[in-house]
């Protein structure tokens, strides 16, 4: 059996559990610069507030009016809950696949929990409920999919209050036949209306259809998802993940970005973030993508540039990235447009351990170096060592105006409690 | 990191051969010492003067876990009506306690949003403040 746990409202849960002073309030979380709405608690949801992706500045009143409390994304609060989380569930089951920063997939094999796969759901609920004190839905299932369909019931469905279990025939048709197709595990929106187009409206019909016949309409990933559906697994995440194919760091600016130099700042930041990433999952980069914009809703008009650098050796160096990215500003740079996003991609990826050295083109790659940067990061925090090009005082950085404490994650903002 | 030497303590008394030739060093750290259960438990700051008969000042650093099970009379942290308090729990008569001659016991009404945070496991004592930042 498979169990999916996920949080509810994740980022709007967590910003209550250190202020309990807005636990019974309407929270709604915004994303990256402030910009949209990204998650909203029960509560608001209930009051109609705090629809996913809609701009806050297009709702700020209705926010106002339903006396809704308003927060930036806090990620360094939610990751550290978030590992909680995975800890607590972990505990449950004998293997365990963190989906997501809020899911959480168990794995049982062939053990059965004397006590019973309902209580068992109720029992991880209660532990996370406890520990975390995070609102958590369980979904259990024979395959993947049904665990995550099950999940969907837990929190959707009337009647399963947070736990729910397909063991039966009985369970597995009421759950297929209470959701819509789109709820379903790899169906989107455009896939559903072709499987409609073809007389399957739920997800039972979907169940019930002819896998080879779906196979030839649709394509493999379709035929397994119904597979999954009628108990048979297919999906597997012991194969080992690839390596990403191609690495990108990008963000939109807090304020709009108008000299050079914050702008060469700001790319410098994003190739060391790319870069790192890049050794971690022990690649090198042919390519540079090296990109800044305007807003596209900006009076003046849309302006865009792209600067690919290819480097003379693959590289996995932060200082050699980052002086392409201090050479492309003066390509990309132009007076008067105000920047409103940039980022660094690093693409034409190849295997370290494959890589061959050229006689007459030496790497220009200091290991040692990047491995000390390395390490000192990760003992000390992110950005504890960086270049001196990423600036020292980062102009750029992200807006949050409306940023929780860090509860968990740095000293002064640890809670007071009254005595 | 902490370096823990056990050796016992001694009377002082001579003609023995040294136990220290012996000792161990063992590597310990805070966290493995005082935490028991990591994701469940999370830290605060006393504020107050109420719970000093149970040696909590103010300013002092709380480990409060939340894997613990309540028992009665156990010094906890509760939500009461939105504000976390560090009180007593006095499960019978469902009152917080303090620990102060002047402070009155509360008593916990119907209308009261309470629910009890965590049990406070250890208090620490920041005889000069902390200086570090995570």
């Amino acid at each position: 059996m498979y169990a999916l746990c996920d949080a509810n409202s994740m980022y709007a849960s967590c910003e209550k559990i250190f202020d309990p002073s807005i636990r019974n309030k309407p929270v709604v979380v915004l994303t990256n610069n402030d910009g949209c709405i990204c998650a909203a608690c029960h509560i608001a949801k209930r009051l109609g507030v705090g629809k996913k992706f809609i701009p806050y500045f297009q709702v700020r009143e209705d926010l106002e009016r339903a006396g809704a409390v308003i927060r930036s994304s806090n990620y360094e609060l939610y990751a550290d809950i978030s590992q909680r989380m995975m800890d607590t569930c972990s505990r449950f089951a004998p293997r365990c696949h963190v989906y997501s920063i809020d899911e959480i997939f168990h794995f049982y094999e062939g053990w059965v929990p004397p006590e019973g796969w309902f209580e068992h759901g109720r029992a991880i609920r209660r532990a996370v409920w406890t520990e975390v004190r995070l609102p958590i839905g369980v979904g259990i299932g024979p395959t993947p999919t049904l665990a995550k369909a099950a999940n969907h019931a837990a929190k959707r469905i009337e009647g399963y209050r947070g736990v729910a279990v397909i063991d039966n025939e009985t369970a597995r048709r009421h759950i297929l036949q209470n959701m819509a197709l789109t709820d379903v595990w790899g169906i989107g929106s455009r896939l559903a209306k072709r499987l409609q187009a073809l007389n399957i409206d739920s997800p039972w019909q979907l169940a019930n259809a002819n896998p080879g016949w779906i196979r030839k309409h649709f394509s493999v990933l379709v035929e397994s998802t119904v597979y999954e559906l009628q108990g048979v697994v297919k999906l597997s995440w012991d194969d080992v993940r690839a390596s990403k194919k191609e690495i990108y760091s990008t963000r939109s600016f807090g304020q709009r970005i108008r000299t050079p130099d914050v702008l060469g700042q700001a790319l410098v930041q994003h190739a060391s973030i790319a870069a790192a990433k890049l050794r971690r999952q022990q690649s090198l980069a042919g390519v540079a993508v090296i990109f800044a914009t305007s807003s596209p809703h900006d009076a003046q008009g849309y302006y865009r540039k792209y600067i690919t650098h290819r480097f003379a050796v693959p590289t996995q160096d932060t200082t050699v990235i980052a002086n392409a990215c201090r050479q492309a500003v003066q390509a990309i740079y132009r007076p008067g447009v105000p920047f409103y996003r940039c980022g660094v991609g690093l693409i034409d990826l190849s295997e370290k351990a494959a890589f061959q050295q050229d006689l007459f083109t030496p790497s220009a790659d200091n290991p040692g170096l990047m491995q000390c940067l390395d390490a000192i990061n990760a003992r000390y925090g992110r950005n504890t060592a960086y270049l001196a090009g990423q600036g020292i005082q980062q102009k750029f950085a992200m807006r949050r105006e409306f940023l929780s404490p860090q509860y968990t994650t740095r000293l002064s903002d640890i809670p007071r409690i009254q005595c | 990191m902490l370096r823990f030497i056990p050796i016992p303590a001694q009377a002082g008394i001579s003609g023995f051969e040294s136990p220290a030739a012996e000792y161990t060093q063992s590597a310990l750290n805070l966290d493995e010492l005082l935490i028991d259960h990591p994701s469940a438990t999370y830290l605060g700051y006393a504020e107050g003067e109420s719970m000093v008969g149970e040696g909590i000042f103010s300013g002092d650093l709380l480990v409060i876990s939340r894997f613990e099970k309540v028992k009665d009379q156990d010094v906890v942290v509760a939500n009461l009506n939105g504000v976390f308090v560090c009180k007593k729990i006095d499960k019978r008569r469902a009152m917080l306690l303090s620990a102060a001659p002047d402070r009155a016991p509360y008593h916990i009404r119907e209308g009261d949003d309470f629910q009890i945070e965590g049990v406070v496991i250890r208090s620490i004592r920041l005889h000069r403040p902390l200086v570090k930042s995570i």
